[in-house]
């Protein structure tokens, strides 16, 4: 009896202990590494993915111009294959940077300078045609679906991946040198807003919630990040494959001249994928998550590696792919959707719920 | 025994509880004042915190929703082209996307590729119909920008020049008072015309003020002026082209359009030169540069329903910071001040059939969409419909807190001309003119809490 008296007393000096806790986050007598963590990852995003890649992307544009330079000065087959193979090198570095599409890229316009699609052809036919000049400042002030990537892919691949070296004309050389030039200018100046200054990107990024006038909080910075993943992955799930495989419209994938568009979009979601694991032994997103959250880890983790090996069943270029390998695009699609979905109804919860500075 | 410790528990449980909830977060009304867009509420305040659509829509509107969603960045080119054909022949920008930057704002230049600023021009007068009286050859709205085989309809200058602007206190603020020049036309100009700037609103948040009864808006009008406060209020009426009616004019930067179809068919038709089911005919029609192509309308329909519901259903940025002392007292200064007399925190919306997440909502728009003298430092002598060459809509202040975010650099006032909110403050006049004197009376700690307050906006 009196042992079960005290027993009862046990039990309830217990229950209003757990009243009284129940305000405190349990966890937070021993030291919680979760804020370090959220820093560390602020850094290591910049430092060891958004800028490293930056600096790719400045080389490899650098690249395109040096093989382009080569190709105007000796028009031979084998310059127009190194000026394509150095096209489709920059399209990988860019369309990976792509998986963080915020900050400076965005703001300065950076992303549709080089980047806007379709081409506007007529117009590009009448500027050929024409005896316009074709300087880098004439190029820099076209519009710009005139501008960057595509034009250059339909100068040095034509109409069917196929062009030789003795098709191209003087007007088409002069301007596939000025706007390679431009592109060159567009990711150096990319790269420069990431680092040079007084305030770089960088620094605003790194110093979230801690006098960085872009993000008052870590919890916006995070968000920007998460966001950008969200953001890159519905575009290429819902807009860039979904758009021509429910019209069954060759005319309108992304890089149609050099056939690259699957490799475009794989590189997209590689490019998400390492914003969340972090490059060469970096912290990324998912130590963040880990340490909350490990089931929504794995499935995040496990999402995107199901989604990029995906793209290896379509096995004929994309403008084919979406008549005649409709099941796999399809499945593509569907595996996009369920990371997508996951990203926003758990992972941009999670960052809300958890990253509390 | 028992009895007296199951007590114990439940006032201990009560008392843990209590203390969780910290009442003295939720205001006395029993309404989040986060919630600027009721149930269209949407918690982001990074750069995408415009892009977002309203939670809670049946699968079938998302679809619709993202689908002008991708449209609303699409870049159109010159016709014939197998996709986004019919930019041009002279338009303004490329994309819906370009101007309204992050569906925000964007920058006060023209003429360039991520300009967002474009010039309203008419002859003094009136058209049939009431509204602005189109110059032959260049219609109501100058075009600088062109497709290869036309020209700009003229270029736009912009120069700035300092305004200083001293408080009774001694600080003193330097706006920048912005001119337009005309240059290059592909015509000759009349030897007079009005000219009116506009900078691409932000597009989120339509839907709510489209769902506001009429009744409501008509309500907060005063046009003379009746209770003798100095502010009048006035609604314009505006011809509809399609329905041939004149119906109340909510948008536009002058309340010059009654409602989002027609806004978007404007924008495709006039700003893009892409012709629609809502407004077939190219800009140009009546013009030297008429493409002449039997391509209208250019767009598909099914493409501008999804871009309109694209616009309707995109939700508001939740507030920040609500419960922050100097927030809460910069609000109460805001409307002691008189601000909130037009910029009307708290409106009710009406129903709307296809959307019940607009529907009844207590929304906080900060504008009573009423025309207002703003003074002739603000006016642009251009007429449109009723308003006359000094009033301008009262702008929503929603979300403008976050225009540093979703614009990089954030711009203020109908041509950005204002760099920050402060400089838009200074800027009114006429009805507005004794709320800003006002502003300026106060000390600088009561000034830097209304700025507060409108950062969290």
């Amino acid at each position: 009896m009196i042992q079960n008296q005290l027993k009862n007393r046990f039990a309830k000096i217990i229950i209003v202990a757990i009243l009284f806790a129940g305000c405190h986050k349990a966890d937070t007598s021993t030291p919680d590494t979760f804020p370090t963590t959220e820093q560390t990852v602020l850094n290591d995003f910049a430092d060891n993915i958004a800028v490293p890649q930056y600096a790719d992307l400045q080389a490899a544009a650098l690249d395109l111009n040096t093989k382009i330079t080569a190709l105007n000065t000796d028009a031979t087959d084998a310059n127009i294959e190194a000026a394509r193979t150095s096209w489709k090198s920059l399209r990988t570095v860019w369309e990976q940077c792509e998986g963080f599409l915020f900050g400076p890229v965005e703001d300065n316009e950076y992303d549709p300078q080089m980047d806007t699609w379709p081409t506007d052809a007529n117009q590009f036919d009448s500027l050929l045609n024409s005896s316009n000049a074709l300087e880098l400042s004439d190029i820099e002030n076209l519009p710009y679906s005139l501008r960057g990537f595509h034009p250059i892919e339909y100068l040095i691949f034509g109409e069917d991946a196929n062009k030789s070296a003795a098709e191209l004309t003087d007007r088409q050389k002069q301007y596939m040198m000025s706007a390679s030039a431009d592109v060159v200018n567009i990711c150096n100046s990319l790269y420069s807003s990431w680092t040079e200054g007084s305030t770089t990107f960088s620094q605003q990024l790194k110093t979230a919630g801690n006098g960085s006038t872009v993000y008052e909080t870590k919890q916006e910075a995070f968000n920007a990040i998460v966001g950008a993943m969200q953001g890159i992955c519905e575009e290429v799930g819902d807009g860039k494959m979904k758009e021509p495989y429910e019209a069954q419209n060759p005319n309108i994938v992304e890089s149609p001249y050099s056939n690259n568009s699957t490799t475009d979009f794989k590189n997209n979601i590689i490019g998400l994928q390492t914003v969340y694991l972090g490059k060469n032994g970096s912290t990324g997103i998912t130590n963040l998550v880990s340490e909350r959250n490990k089931s929504l880890d794995t499935k995040i983790r496990s999402q995107i590696a199901a989604a990029i090996s995906s793209f290896d069943n379509i096995t004929i270029p994309f403008e084919e792919a979406i008549i005649n390998q409709r099941t796999q695009v399809q499945q593509t699609m569907t595996a996009l959707n369920s990371l997508n979905e996951t990203i926003e109804e758990e992972l941009m919860p999670f960052i809300i719920q958890y990253v509390q500075d | 025994m028992k009895k007296v410790w199951i007590i114990f528990l439940i006032a201990g449980g009560i008392a843990t509880l209590t203390r969780c909830n910290k009442a003295d977060v939720f205001p006395d009304d029993g309404y989040d004042s986060r919630l600027s867009g009721g149930a269209a509420t949407v918690f982001d305040a990074t750069s995408k915190a415009f892009t977002h659509p309203i939670s809670g829509m049946s699968a079938r509107n998302l679809q619709f929703h993202e689908l002008g969603d991708a449209q609303f960045e699409q870049t159109f080119v010159s016709a014939p082209a197998p996709v986004n054909s019919g930019l041009g022949p002279v338009f303004n920008n490329v994309s819906c996307i370009s101007c309204h930057h992050n569906d925000g704002k964007g920058t006060p230049t023209a003429g360039f590729n991520n300009s967002s600023l474009l010039i309203r021009l008419s002859l003094p007068g009136k058209d049939a119909n009431n509204g602005p009286l189109p110059i032959p050859g260049f219609g109501s709205q100058l075009q600088d920008k062109s497709v290869f085989s036309s020209m700009p309809e003229a270029q736009v200058n912009i120069s700035y020049t300092d305004v200083p602007v001293t408080y009774p206190d001694g600080t003193v603020v330097t706006l920048r008072k912005p001119s337009y020049q005309l240059v290059n036309p592909y015509i000759p100009l009349p030897a007079t015309y009005e000219l009116s700037p506009r900078m691409a609103p932000p597009v989120f948040g339509v839907g709510l003020l489209q769902a506001i009864p009429e009744s409501t808006i008509l309500s907060f009008a005063d046009p003379d002026d009746l209770n003798g406060d100095g502010i009048s209020g006035r609604p314009n009426y505006v011809y509809n082209d399609v329905t041939k009616t004149t119906d109340l004019g909510r948008f536009g930067l002058k309340a010059n359009v009654d409602d989002l179809a027609h806004q978007v068919a404007f924008a495709f038709q006039q700003d893009m030169g892409v012709t629609n089911y809502i407004e077939p005919q190219e800009s140009t029609e009546g013009q030297l540069q008429y493409d002449k192509l039997s391509d209208d309308p250019e767009l598909p329909d099914s493409i501008i329903n999804s871009v309109i519901f694209y616009v309707k259903s995109l939700a508001v940025p939740a507030r920040r910071n609500v419960t922050d002392p100097d927030v809460k007292a910069g609000e109460q200064l805001f409307a002691q001040i008189s601000c909130a007399k037009c910029h009307i925190p708290t409106i009710q919306t009406g129903v709307d059939l296809s959307l019940p997440q607009i529907s009844n909502q207590r929304i906080h728009p900060y504008t009573d969409l009423l025309l207002h003298d703003m003074g002739e430092g603000l006016g642009d002598g251009r007429p449109d419909f009723l308003a006359t060459g000094t009033e301008w809509r009262t702008m929503p202040l929603w979300g403008i807190g976050l225009f540093p975010k979703t614009n990089g650099t954030p711009f203020y006032l109908h041509d950005g001309r204002a760099r920050t909110i402060e400089e838009a403050i200074l800027w009114h006049g006429g009805e507005a003119e004794n709320a800003k004197q006002q502003y300026m009376n106060l000390n600088k700690t009561d000034r830097d809490k209304i700025l507060k307050f409108l950062n969290s906006l």
